[in-house]
């Protein structure tokens, strides 16, 4: 657990001082890991996952991601192309692409009173909300997962094994990022994330799950 | 022109206009075996397989095994012993069918499975199935929003044997459980089946008079509940399915069942019969073996455009 504490330190790091006043705190509890009954065979998706995280999902991301509005402008004009620059999707069946992005900007609306907590981010200034950034402790869908062209629902027993796989990155980054993060008087300061997500409709903001999330202050 | 040509050409302009069947011993043969066509969605996973197959000039040989995985073990013997070129499964249990597929792949007759997926990789030569777990995400998100965040629900979860019905009740608790304030008062299987939900529905309503909505791991399930509800005069009680039936469309849009999830199952059977086609002409086999099909979530405001397991644009 110290080890992690401190790896979390190490990895937050590098933003904190792009960041300058970031400060990432670390005050709620570790939720247990695992908590999910696997289907035998020694499958534990939470264990496959940490191990996987610092050494090739962040690093992963960190190259294919481009800034959001390049990203959702080439998304909405041509998804395939955009797809092959900036996403994965399985090679059969009918899933949409995901993608990954970076996102610099404004805290303008946090929702924090739902377990599925959210940040509305402004990244151009306009007081438009250009992406939903979950916060958890409850994060949705498997972007994170869907994200890495490293990993194939043919690597899988079945479909539950897959799934719990998919929430078992959430939940390592409910546990290692987003644990950490205030909940209040988040409106107005400054944020940095990296994260996945898919385009459900082409107009709404997209739903991003987060990697790496950094606070600034508000100015 | 003598007589013979003209009745050759007769009898050709016959072959034309009848297709497959009146060149029946030429045309190869695909099996589509199923579950029973009692459930709509598998009659009509099995009539997308079949206008697929004589679309690509096939015969067909259409079966079902009743979820009995000794009479699934029949059916793809007598697929071999036809002499089947392919065979779309969609399977009679999770672990039973391993070995019968294998049986097939081992007589030369590749599988193509749809919908339920089997607990091995490199027997079939395709597995595509409904991305259940985003699609019971969907359907657990609606619910909670038709919950209002707070009540007592019940679960109604399909036949143990199908890995659909663990699935989708993964996918409904990993959203459901996230809020304290909705409680779970009843689990049962009712094994996908209509009746068995009818029964289940009357017991659990009894036991919990205070039950504020129902969750079902399919849509047969959903008309069982919601007959159940009708008759105790129990209208207020949320309902929402799974399937994207066209009972429970309109269910849905007559003011019953609140909301189902679609699952492509027509363009899925003829998915897999485009694979198979592929692997007869040329041993080509899809770039994975296990594909997913995402799921839409159906509501009173897309109900409408719902039709055969299938949204029209």
């Amino acid at each position: 657990m110290i080890r992690r504490r401190l790896l979390v330190a190490l990895t937050a790091l590098p933003f904190g001082l792009a960041l300058g006043g970031c400060k990432i705190v670390a005050t709620a509890k570790k939720q247990a890991p695992g908590a999910d009954e696997g289907t035998g065979g020694g499958f534990d998706p939470n264990v496959m996952v940490d191990a996987m995280w610092d050494s090739k999902v962040v690093p992963y991301l960190q190259a294919k991601a481009g800034n959001l509005p390049d990203v959702l402008a080439l998304a909405r004009a041509n998804p395939d192309e955009a797809g092959h620059k900036y996403g994965n999707r399985a090679k059969e069946g009918n899933e949409p692409w995901t993608f990954a992005a970076r996102i610099e900007g404004r805290v303008i609306a946090a929702e924090t009173a739902s377990r599925a907590a959210t940040i509305s981010v402004d990244n151009a200034g306009d007081g438009k909300i250009a992406a939903i950034v979950q916060i958890g402790p409850a994060m949705r869908g498997t972007a994170l997962r869907d994200a890495l062209d490293f990993v194939s629902f043919n690597d899988f027993k079945n479909q539950i094994d897959y799934a719990q796989f998919g929430k078992a990155f959430n939940q390592h980054v409910a546990r290692t990022i987003l644990a950490q993060l205030p909940r209040d008087a988040l409106v107005g300061r400054k944020a940095t994330i990296l994260g996945a997500f898919s385009l459900e409709s082409g107009d709404q903001p997209p739903l991003v799950a987060p990697a790496q999330i950094a606070l600034g202050p508000a100015s | 022109m003598g007589l013979k040509t003209v009745l050759l050409s007769a009898a050709l302009a016959g072959a034309a206009v009848f297709g497959t069947s009146g060149a029946a011993s030429a045309a190869d043969l695909i099996a589509v075996i199923t579950p029973s066509h009692d459930n709509p969605f598998f009659k009509a996973e099995a009539e997308g397989a079949e206008a697929k197959a004589k679309a690509l000039g096939y015969d067909v040989l259409s079966l079902v095994h009743d979820d009995d995985a000794n009479k699934q073990s029949e059916l793809i013997d007598t697929a071999i012993a036809r002499g089947a070129k392919a065979i779309i499964l969609d399977n009679a249990g999770a672990d039973a069918t391993v070995a019968a597929v294998k049986k097939a792949k081992d007589a030369g007759v590749p599988s193509f499975l749809i919908d339920r997926e089997i607990n091995a990789s490199g027997v079939a030569v395709a597995q595509i199935v409904s991305n259940n777990y985003q699609g019971a995400q969907l359907g657990a998100q609606e619910f909670v929003k038709l919950m209002g965040e707070k009540g007592n629900f019940a679960e109604l979860v399909g036949k143990e044997s199908d890995t659909n019905a663990g699935i989708r009740s993964k996918g409904y608790h990993d959203v459901i459980g996230e809020y304290p304030d909705l409680k779970s008062v009843a689990k049962q299987s009712a094994n996908w089946s209509q009746t068995e939900a009818y029964a289940k529905m009357e017991t659990i309503l009894q036991a919990n008079p205070n039950i504020k909505g129902v969750i079902s791991g399919n849509d047969t399930m959903a008309m069982g509940a919601i007959a159940a509800l009708a008759a105790a005069n129990r209208k207020d009680v949320i309902v929402v399915g799974f399937d994207g039936s066209n009972d429970v469309r309109d269910s849905i849009l007559s003011g019953g069942i609140k909301a189902t999830v679609l699952q492509p199952a027509y363009q899925q059977a003829q998915d897999a019969v485009d694979q198979a086609d592929a692997y007869i002409k040329t041993k080509k086999a899809p770039a994975q073996e296990k594909q997913l099909m995402d799921c839409v979530l159906i509501t009173p405001a897309n109900a409408g455009k719902l039709e055969t397991f299938s949204l029209k644009k």
